[in-house]
């Protein structure tokens, strides 16, 4: 019995008591504000970057413009996450009033576009040369080749990797706490540092987490069995 | 058509082409042959704006081949075929056109039902390259290819890569579309197809173009001791 007693209790105050919940709720907001907004930044950013740098192998043009991919590619992969959003509110955006959950969603962003770059990098190579040749032959420019022929295939070979690069960022949004962000594991830890109960915040944010990542599983299997259909 | 001055290709610092000149009229069909490396395809690739020449000149109609930009004028069928894997049949063969403004989205669709028609693949406009065998692979690329009503149709061993009861299909509607008049250059091992097929033949080694003429020329009378090699296999 005293071990439900403590159960309950601790759900209590965890949740109910003083409207805790609502802790929670901001931080499911603002993780999945910066998850979405990061990962359209990151697939947009992303794309420009890997045509810059094929558009720089195929026609030899634009070399400054790919020196500057090649390096923020490099810098990005080559620091931490956290690093760049302490960067990014303590230096950057020292003295500019701007949103905190904005800084969020522009590191992870930016963070993510390097990612998705090399993605759709790989992508484009592994199809080969044949097809953007016949389309040069048959007088299809640089652009409508990537647009109608490359692209939905990379897309659709690369949709498993870009998946995982979307999972990966859905959790580590949750290193935004650190700069004041309340995103869910920020949330979890503002309500048991009152309560000194980590129980039940760390297991209720650890259960969304992997709501959210499994429901990010399935539309990505969705998505691959559509564009699979259209091929057979 | 084509007037091939001095051409040289470098790959690294190797010279893979040698000083090519060569002359092509319309309405010719040429047919290269040589031996593994000896530059059939890179030639080709150059002719085709594929490859930028290291030194000399290729003009196409009077025109510097470097200075055309985006040209359907030189159609190609590859080895591999290179057809649109993400598209239908029907899109593969009608998205070039439409999308250069060449025709009409209802004209590209009734002029590629027609050569569709021609090569009994009609009920195959709306699969995937993935559901075709190879020969049917190559006849699709090849009417593709005639799409954009091209001046000159390049082929780089357009059967090396069928089974041999497909080649057969290839070679015939390669014959169909010569006796249309197209200007076509084709690379082949094919040497009977050759013989019946080609006004001229030439016979490149070593990146250098070593003899050429007429079938009956150069499969009779052999000048060169490598020709001579190489006609025996
Ligand atoms: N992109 C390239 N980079 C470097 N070397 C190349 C490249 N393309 C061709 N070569 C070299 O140039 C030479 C000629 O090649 P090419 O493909 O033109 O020969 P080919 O006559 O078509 O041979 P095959 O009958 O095997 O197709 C070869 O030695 C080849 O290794
Ligand atoms: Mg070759």
């Amino acid at each position: 019995m005293n071990f439900f007693n403590n159960i309950g209790d601790s759900f209590y105050k965890s949740f109910i008591y003083d409207d805790r919940y609502l802790y929670f709720l901001e931080g499911i907001k603002n993780t999945l504000i910066i998850a979405f907004f990061a990962v359209l930044i990151g697939i947009f950013l992303g794309m420009i970057i890997s045509l810059i740098k094929d558009y720089n192998k195929e026609k030899n043009k634009l070399k400054i413009l790919t020196k500057i991919c090649d390096f923020y590619v490099y810098v990005i992969r080559g620091t931490p996450v956290l690093l760049q959003l302490m960067i990014l509110y303590y230096v950057v955006f020292k003295t500019v009033d701007i949103p905190i959950v904005l800084v969020g969603v522009l590191t992870f962003g930016l963070n993510s576009a390097a990612y998705v770059s090399e993605i759709i990098r790989s992508g484009i190579l592994s199809i080969g040369n044949g097809q953007k040749e016949a389309a040069k032959t048959l007088g299809l420019s640089y652009f409508q080749t990537m647009r109608y022929v490359i692209f939905p295939q990379v897309l659709q070979n690369m949709l498993p990797a870009l998946g995982n690069e979307f999972i990966t960022l859905l959790k580590d949004t949750s290193v935004a706490g650190y700069i004041g962000i309340v995103e869910l594991l920020k949330a979890s830890d503002i309500v048991s540092s009152r309560t000194y109960d980590y129980f039940f915040p760390l297991i209720v944010s650890a259960l969304i987490y992997l709501f959210f990542t499994f429901l990010l599983v399935r539309f990505m299997r969705m998505l691959e069995r559509k564009l699979n259909h259209v091929r057979s | 058509m084509y007037e091939v001055k001095k051409l040289v290709k470098k790959f690294d610092k190797v010279k893979v082409l040698k000083e090519i000149d060569l002359d092509i009229k319309e309405g010719e069909k040429i047919v290269i042959i040589g031996p593994s490396g000896s530059g059939k395809s890179t030639l080709l690739r150059c002719l085709g704006r594929l490859e930028i020449p290291t030194s000399g000149k290729i003009y196409f109609n009077n025109k510097d081949i470097t200075k055309i930009n985006n040209t359907h004028e030189i159609g190609m069928v590859f080895q591999s075929f290179n057809l649109f894997e993400n598209l239908t049949v029907l899109e593969n063969i009608t998205l070039a056109p439409i999308k250069t403004k060449l025709l009409s989205k209802q004209e590209a669709i009734k002029k590629a039902r027609e050569y569709l028609k021609q090569i009994k693949l009609e009920d195959k406009e709306n699969n995937y390259p993935a559901d075709l065998s190879g020969g049917q692979k190559q006849r699709v690329a090849i009417i593709r290819a005639l799409m954009t009503n091209p001046k000159v149709i390049l082929f780089d061993e357009p059967t090396s890569a069928l089974d041999r009861e497909m080649i057969e299909e290839v070679l015939n509607l390669m014959e169909d579309v010569a006796k249309e008049g197209m200007t076509m250059i084709v690379v082949t091992h094919e040497l009977n197809f050759a013989s019946n097929f080609a006004t001229k033949i030439i016979f490149m080694d070593e990146g250098k173009i070593l003899e050429s003429g007429s079938p009956k020329e150069l499969f009779n009378n052999p000048k060169t001791e490598r020709l001579k090699e190489f006609l025996k296999g």
